[in-house]
């Protein structure tokens, strides 16, 4: 594979639109935080200071998970290190009433919908205040609310699930765009070929995101396609797509908002490959050691999405070692929080295993159920139910 | 003061234990929520876990080294404690030191106070009387016409599972069902040495370990026997002598282990049984028609078994260049996981180092392993009668004897013999 500094080349900051072939590298910050010539986008400063703040929040939430994960608090956990960018960059540059149909390492997107820190970490630990009542593997949160769809796990099926939902949004004359994420592995899957088809077909409001990581699990980039880089594939397609450094921010909103903008405008879809690196394991039950080399995370570390944006708001004055701080301290404080509350809630209660599959429970669940619990009176306080 | 327990968690989905690492902590000593606490190591991946609470560490109940169940206590922390409090201060210690790694092994473990890790076994029922167990085990249970109460739970707090009543059903009687559970066999400790004499204590953990576990499972399992025959290799040394002459230039190295796995392939296509496994769950003999050989290789850090993939198919030069480099990987620790998996047989060279034959311990689950031993200048007789300097090798094979019998091993060595003794054949090949 590539090293990281070969992918970057010098000036390939125009704000041009998607491209067809998808081989240049939309990329807006340098490795020393400027903005190369005439990229900038030109945010305003809340605006930049809430993406900062967000993959802050984003980088401490996933520091913290992993932590609880090996002290035995939460299920598992798959972890987003490096990958910060291209979550909080994406969905910062949708409408709020934009649906997002994530895949795994996308979770920070519930949280910048509202989703409260305390249920997320509530989710990973599968109790009372989860909203999946711990029915859910952990990371795959939901939140209907904040058009966050419920994610499954499946490789590649969420690429059906987000073309579904445009196909409907299209036929419905919703406003709402769709953001539908994949990663790179996800590329090889039936679905990827038949929900990129029928996105394509139906010129549907969608914005297919694929935050190609290096890795899908095991499997590196270089065996999951002979192609040269995967956004061409939506070439196929008759699909425009960007190919956009992923960690990013700049670019990585920049190109979001413009695809985004298409697919309101009714022109269709757009595919993103957002280039970025999974430093971590797949989740907390894998060992990259054993697969990759320790030299090219290192090589990765240097492009960290969170130090060259720092490096950007410190140029303009926006940014300081104080307000670095703060921030970091007031973060702690919240996850800290969040931690204690969401431990606090109780297990789910042993009724909901036979509710929410039917209206009411039918006669054969509550039998079963009636059985569950004579069994747990027998045994009071040492069956955990 | 609350005093919680700390039971290791199962930090890679589904994992049955993890081996203590190293400890970052003392008894005694004041920790913060997010300090290091202590790297394990489990099948997946070796991690560091983090203290989960503000307190002191109130006893560290296993040592560096131990392997330990998931959800068995592994440490005590008094929750919101200073150390210098006076409950912190009665702080134990575990029996050898855990702070400074290995050079603490050194001494003597004081006999005062054995650490043992809890086996599954040795969890206590949760009260007497009544009986863990889900109920999917307890309808088994009916069916199968065990009483529970009978039965000595390996599950969490001593919870029944489908695994022991599967162990109870397997015993010859059912009157005896305490025998269920084999105990597992008391650890054996050494005493301290006589004064004066010098021991040196290293840790018994990782690779050597992982070998042993190896070693033991399958001397454990698979019935051993070994055959050993000599074979006449003069037209092989003179075939190998010329053929490593012509591939000097090109920088590969033949040796005389191609040949050899060559031999065996065509030992295998005539027997097949002899390239198998026995999948024990299913109940079948699985016969491979791929051919991946282990060499075993010896390492600084022990035996490596990196694997020749699809031997058949490879030419005898192509055999020696790979061996070549996968030789030069191993030793230099560049082999990656790919190259030591998906082995259906395994051969041990001990040629280069000395002896006559051997009795190769079995690379389980595969049926056989084949030891190659150093060529020697000794007298044989010749076609006509008379004696005369001659190069002998000695193979050894050792076979797993639930699937394949001797007179099969003995017909399959016959082919390897003739191959090499004849080297022609290697070359044609068969019809």
């Amino acid at each position: 594979m590539a090293a990281p500094t070969r992918k970057k080349k010098k000036s390939p900051g125009k704000k041009s639109e998607a491209t067809a072939s998808g081989a240049q590298l939309l990329s807006v910050l340098n490795d020393d935080g400027s903005a190369v010539i005439g990229g900038d986008p030109g945010l305003a400063k809340e605006t930049l200071l809430s993406l900062y703040e967000w993959m802050v929040r984003t980088r401490e939430f996933d520091r913290r998970m992993l932590m609880l994960q090996r002290q035995g608090r939460i299920g598992f956990y798959g972890p987003i290190l490096g990958q910060e960018a291209a979550t909080v960059g994406s969905v910062a540059a949708l409408d709020g009433e934009d649906w997002i149909f994530p895949a795994l390492r996308e979770g920070a997107a519930a949280l910048m919908r509202g989703l409260p820190l305390r249920e997320a970490i509530a989710q990973l630990i599968g109790n009372e205040m989860d909203r999946c009542k711990g029915r859910q593997m952990p990371c795959h949160y939901t939140y209907k609310e904040g058009h966050y769809y419920g994610m499954s796990s499946v490789i590649g099926t969420q690429i059906s699930h987000a073309v579904g939902a445009a196909m409907a949004a299209k036929i419905r004359g919703d406003k709402a765009v769709i953001a539908g994420y994949l990663g790179d592995g996800a590329t090889s899957s039936n679905d990827f070929h038949a929900g990129m088809n029928f996105a394509g077909v139906y010129r549907v409001p969608l914005v297919m995101i694929c935050q190609n990581n290096q890795w899908a699990i095991s499997v590196p980039a270089s065996k999951q396609s002979a192609s040269e880089t995967i956004a061409i594939k939506a070439e196929a397609y008759g699909m425009p797509s960007m190919r956009v450094d992923g960690n990013d921010v700049l670019a990585v909103y920049q190109a979001t908002r413009q695809a985004a903008e298409r697919a309101r405008r009714g022109d269709g879809p757009t595919f993103l490959e957002l280039v970025t690196y999974r430093r971590l394991g797949h989740s907390s039950s894998d060992d990259p050691s054993k697969y990759r080399d320790e030299e090219e995370v290192k090589a990765w570390e240097k492009r960290d999405p969170v130090d060259r944006f720092r490096r950007y708001l410190s140029g303009k004055k926006l940014w300081n070692k104080a307000k670095e701080e703060a921030l970091n301290q007031d973060i702690a404080d919240e996850v800290n929080a969040a931690i204690k509350a969401a431990e606090a809630a109780g297990p789910c209660a042993p009724e909901t295993l036979i509710t929410d599959v039917f209206a009411e429970p039918t006669e054969q669940l509550r039998e079963q159920f009636a059985q569950v619990e004579e069994v747990n009176r027998e045994q009071t306080g040492e069956f955990p139910l | 003061m609350t005093i919680k327990e700390f039971k290791l968690p199962d930090i890679g989905e589904g994992i049955a234990e993890g081996e203590i690492v190293s400890w970052k902590v003392t008894p005694g000593q004041q920790v913060k929520e997010e300090d290091e606490f202590v790297e394990v190591m489990t099948d997946k991946a070796t991690v560091m876990i983090t203290v989960p609470y503000d307190g002191v560490i109130k006893e560290l109940t296993c040592k560096e080294g131990d392997v330990v169940p998931v959800e068995s206590v592994i440490a005590r922390i008094e929750v919101g404690a200073t150390a210098d409090s006076p409950a912190a201060s009665t702080a134990t210690a575990v029996s050898s030191g855990v702070s400074s790694g290995t050079s603490a092994a050194a001494t003597a473990p004081a006999p005062a106070a054995p650490v043992s890790v809890p086996a599954p076994a040795a969890f206590v029922q949760a009260s007497p009387g009544k009986v863990l167990a889900a109920p999917a085990t307890r309808r088994r249970a009916r069916e199968m016409g065990i009483d529970l109460h009978a039965v000595k739970g390996s599950g969490p707090r001593g919870r029944i599972t489908n695994e022991d009543l599967s162990g109870v059903a397997a015993q010859p009687s059912r009157s005896a069902p305490a025998a269920a559970t084999s105990a597992p066999r008391a650890a054996v400790s050494l005493p301290a040495p006589p004064p004066g004499v010098r021991e040196e204590r290293r840790p018994f953990r990782g690779m050597r370990r992982k070998i042993a576990e190896a070693m033991s499972r399958s001397k454990q399992t698979a019935a051993h026997f070994t055959y050993v025959d000599d074979i006449n290799v003069g037209k092989l040394v003179a075939l190998r002598t010329e053929a490593k002459q012509q591939y000097a230039d090109s920088g590969i190295n033949i040796t005389y282990l191609p040949f050899i796995m060559k031999a065996v392939v065509a030992g295998m296509k005539q027997f097949p049984d002899m390239n198998s496994a026995l999948d024990e769950a299913a109940n079948e003999f699985v016969v491979k028609h791929y051919y991946n050989f282990g060499i075993a290789t010896d390492t600084e850090q022990g035996l490596v078994v990196p694997v020749i993939k699809d031997v058949d198919q490879k030419s005898i030069a192509q055999l020696a260049l790979e061996l070549q480099e996968l030789a030069a990987a191993t030793r230099e620790g560049r082999v990656g996981i790919d190259q030591l998996q998906g082995g259906t047989f395994t051969i041990t060279n001990a040629g280069n180092i000395g002896g006559l034959f051997a009795t190769p311990v079995i690379n389980f689950p595969e049926v056989a392993i084949l030891g190659v031993h150093a060529i020697k200048n000794t007298p044989v007789i010749n076609a006509a009668g008379e004696v005369e300097a001659g190069k002998v090798m000695y193979l050894s094979v050792s076979i797993d004897h639930r699937l394949v019998d001797g007179a099969t091993g003995a017909r399959w060595m016959n082919v390897i013999k003739d191959c090499l003794e004849n080297p022609t054949r290697l070359l044609l090949g068969s019809v």
